[in-house]
């Protein structure tokens, strides 16, 4: 009798518990040992770039939200940066104050939620909760600003849709959040069997990440000093610390993302302390109705949570964009996962693949 | 033949029953009650359980269905019977529809050896200990089969892992165990909980000659019980739901009550093993020598499996999984040896006692 | 970026704001580029079907050493010069714009459908895209050609 051992194809997702929506990779298994991985998208296309060109840009503008649900302040920002730099409007002060407050809320809270699905992924359940908690502050101070707590519509094209307030549930954010991740210190980093499902797992050159395009927290904790926010003229004025880990491994993703919390906290601050002392909200906002911009092509970028996310809009003075494209940090990730799941094991290839923080609608678009 | 059995052919006598029909009856009785009890048992074990689960995560646990959700786990039970059973179309039929039924079949014959107090003990062999050993390595017999028969490649990976997980823990286990019969000097489960008492409260306990036995275990037990941070087997993040993928309905119920069973079963033999069984921990009895002594020793050894129960738990809502190769690793490299060590503590300690 | 010694490597090319418009080599322009200078990750290739009919490719390289971008553009009909193996990231790029626009890319030997159906005729972001409602609908035809 002769044995021939072949490998075993294993279908992850679309429907898996861990593949946070509905990725789809193909594995090719020998044992639990993966000899190739096929990522498979578009189960959640929404033909975000074609609806682009059938809609002006006021209709254009509650939909970005949705390409990323956990941080879509990033996505209208985006947007409200092309038409303002198209149509040369300067927003004020105050209104820049408002963006970058909103802004690194929102990347605390997509934080917080990595974390506790990366340990959900991990097999730990409570911490799960624990940031769920903590990023329902966050998201209730949302909906009391905007009346929505994850697809906020707030930010509009030359400012924002009402002056901010309820600014003293910042300030109990701000100082409720620092107790809580010594919280998850405690809990998480000085556990053993965390320390050795992350350290040397899933390592990531800073050559490998930036030729697969990886940009963000990812590749800052593959020892790149890259962060946008430093050219950016939203953030001139804040001081911006920056985070940058040389360890590379899953490890360095999980504590890059605590220290980003930490400095994104930092920057609240300094917004929270401008907005307190500045006057009522003076701005002039870009008429939308049959607002048409100028022929040319426009780029706008900026560092979301999950890598750079930039728009890329081609007028030709019409009142819709010609072509307007995304491009969202999670969708290089999946094409990473190629790579970076082939020679781990099942169980480990889960906790890598987590760790990039792969959004699926930013993926599909 | 102990207490219950003469219990029990006087009251058939009373009757004008046949003592023959009450031989061979008095060994299916045990069985229908440890059953019942069984039930009752777990769909409480399941309640605390989640209740416990929303403790530690600031959650309320189920609420709803009852005063304080004490009818959520029997409503979920009752829906799962209510929904259909779905046998996959490649499925080994007749291996997935065998696997839930076997899996409760060692656990009640598990329940049935342990001694709950003195005379309440439903079948007292000399050797239970081995006999408990062989039932409690059984489950993983229908879990290799559910894995295999459903087909699917998710059930596939749980139930080898489950294979390798039981052969690596189970020789630990059986070591520990031969360290607790050296200080007892039996085989008999009752005779380990009596070689445990001491005049001085829980001084006698084995837990403290052979700490480092509870542990190890402890430890052990938990991966025979695929229970957090050895959850390999039905890890829901990678392998969906693990062997039990592909039931549905009444069989997913049966696997799914099952392993609570299973766990309070091996809860109350680690309570025998090292902390004293049906013992008071004060030394005496509180209900002196009344009929009620047998309630109170059968009440101290639930309370002993609950804390050990509380404690799973606990562990549950802490830790993360264990990595695969970690897993088989830590059992090979750590506990083994460990457990061979804590063998040759005990008989020292057995025969420097001896001696002295 | 040196222009002038860009123009002599290679001619029949010019330049428009920050853009560099070429007309063919795309893979030599790209291979010389980050050969020489240091842009080491390549964001985007964004694809736009422009009037004329041609499919116009901007290659958006930048630099983490010198924070500056370099767009590269390519105008191309239905075939393109891959540049996978000097950035893996094309890959995924590539293939969103082969499903999308429709463009074959040589030297990607893993172009399939992303978006749409294996089953799916047509590109959807070409302008010439002729939107067919019949195909919305997944009836057994498509799922016989799949």
């Amino acid at each position: 009798m002769t044995t021939t051992t072949t490998t075993l194809k294993l279908n992850l997702g679309p429907q898996h518990p861990s593949t946070h929506g509905v990725l789809r990779l193909l594995l090719e298994l020998d044992g639990e040992k993966i000899l190739s991985c096929e990522p498979d998208i578009g189960y959640l296309h929404r033909g975000m770039e074609k609806m682009a060109e059938k809609m002006s840009y006021i209709q254009y503008l509650p939909t970005v939200d949705r390409i990323d649900y956990l941080a879509g302040f990033f996505y209208s920002e985006l947007l409200c940066r092309i038409v303002e730099k198209a149509l040369e409007v300067e927003i004020p002060q105050k209104v820049r104050a408002i963006r970058v407050m909103l802004l690194e809320l929102n990347r605390i809270s997509s934080h917080l939620l990595w974390i506790g699905m990366f340990l959900m992924d991990l097999g730990a359940t409570s911490p799960f909760f624990y940031t769920f908690r903590e990023r329902e502050m966050i998201l209730r101070y949302f909906e009391k600003i905007s009346g929505q707590r994850m697809m906020y519509n707030y930010f509009v094209f030359g400012g924002v849709r009402r002056d901010i307030d309820y600014l003293e549930d910042v300030d109990e954010i701000l100082s409720i959040l620092p107790s809580k991740l010594k919280d998850y210190e405690n809990l998480i980093e000085k556990n053993p069997i965390f320390i050795r499902r992350v350290v040397n797992k899933g390592i990531l050159e800073k050559e490998t990440a930036l030729n697969y395009s990886i940009t963000g927290v990812n590749l800052r904790s593959s020892g790149a000093d890259f962060d946008t926010r430093f050219q950016d003229s939203l953030y001139s004025g804040f001081d911006i610390g920056k985070v940058i880990l040389k360890e590379k491994n899953s490890m360095a993703r999980y504590r890059a993302r605590i220290l980003e919390i930490k400095e994104s906290m930092k920057i609240v601050r300094q917004a929270l302390d401008y907005l307190k002392k500045a006057p009522a909200l003076e701005q002039k906002l870009i008429n939308p109705v049959n607002m048409k911009l100028p022929e040319g092509d426009y780029f706008a970028d900026i560092e979301a949570p999950r890598g750079i996310a930039s728009c890329f809009v081609r007028s030709y003075g019409e009142k819709e964009p010609y072509r307007l494209k995304w491009r969202t940090g999670s969708y290089y990730s999946v094409n990473l996962l190629r790579k970076l799941l082939v020679g781990e094991y099942l169980n480990d290839a889960i906790a890598i693949a987590g760790s990039l923080d792969i959004i699926l609608p930013e993926v599909d678009k | 033949m102990n207490y219950l059995y003469f219990l029990y052919i006087e009251f058939l006598q009373r009757h004008n029953i046949p003592k023959l029909f009450g031989d061979i009856t008095y060994y299916f009785i045990p069985f229908c009650i440890i059953a019942i009890a069984l039930l009752v048992v777990v769909l409480g074990l399941v309640l605390a359980e989640r209740k416990l689960l929303g403790f530690f995560t600031q959650r309320k646990g189920p609420n709803r269905v009852g005063w304080w959700g004490l009818l959520q786990t029997l409503a979920d039970a009752f829906k799962l019977l209510c929904k259909e059973n779905i046998t996959p179309d490649k499925a080994d039929r007749f291996l997935f529809n065998l696997a839930p039924v076997l899996v409760f079949v060692p656990i009640i014959a598990a329940l049935g050896i342990i001694p709950y107090s003195a005379e309440f003990t439903f079948v007292n062999t000399s050797t239970n200990v081995i006999l408990y050993l062989i039932l409690a390595a059984f489950p993983v017999l229908s879990v290799f089969l559910a894995g295999w028969a459903s087909n699917n490649k998710y059930s596939l990976f749980g139930a080898a892992r489950s294979i390798a997980q039981v052969l690596s823990y189970e020789l630990p286990i059986t070591f520990v165990i031969l360290s607790v019969v050296v200080l007892a000097s039996s085989m008999n489960l009752t005779g380990i909980t009596l070689a445990q008492t001491s005049k001085w409260w829980f001084s006698g306990w084995f837990i403290f000659p052979g700490i480092l036995g509870f542990i190890i275990l402890f430890i052990c037990i938990l991966a025979e019980l695929n229970r957090c941070p050895f959850d390999l087997p039905e890890a829901e993040s990678e392998l969906v739901c693990g062997y039990n993928t592909e039931y549905s309905g009444m069989r997913f119920a049966i696997f799914y009550l099952s392993e609570y069973a299973m766990l309070f079963a091996n809860a109350m033999f680690i309570s025998i093993l090292f902390l004293g069984g049906y013992l008071s921990p004060f030394g005496k009895y509180l209900f002196g020598s009344s009929f009620l002594i047998y309630f109170e020793q059968a009440f101290w050894l639930l309370l002993k499996a609950s804390v050990i129960v509380f404690i799973i738990i606990w562990i549950r809502a802490t830790l993360p999984r264990l990595a695969s190769f970690d897993l088989i690793k830590f059992s090979w490299v750590y506990l083994l040896p460990l457990s061979i060590l804590n063998l040759f503590v005990a008989v020292i300690i057995k025969f420097a006692g001896a001696g002295g | 970026m040196d222009w002038n010694k860009f123009s002599e490597v290679f001619a029949n090319c010019e330049l428009r704001g920050s853009k560099i418009l070429i007309k063919s080599r795309l893979h030599d322009v790209i291979k010389f580029v980050t050969d020489n200078y240091p842009y080491d990750i390549l964001k985007e290739i964004i694809a736009i079907h422009n009037r004329d009919g041609m499919v116009e490719l901007v290659y958006n390289l930048y630099s983490t050493v010198d924070e500056e971008s370099l767009l590269i553009s390519v105008c191309v009909k239905d075939e393109a010069e891959s540049i996978v193996d000097i950035f893996k990231s094309a890959e995924a790029d590539e293939n969103e714009i082969y499903d999308l626009f429709g463009i074959k890319f040589k030297g990607h030997d893993n172009l399939k459908r992303l978006y749409m159906p294996e089953c799916w005729d047509g590109h959807p972001l070409r302008k010439d895209y002729v939107q067919d409602d019949t195909r919305l609908c997944w009836n057994d035809d498509n799922n016989d050609n799949a």
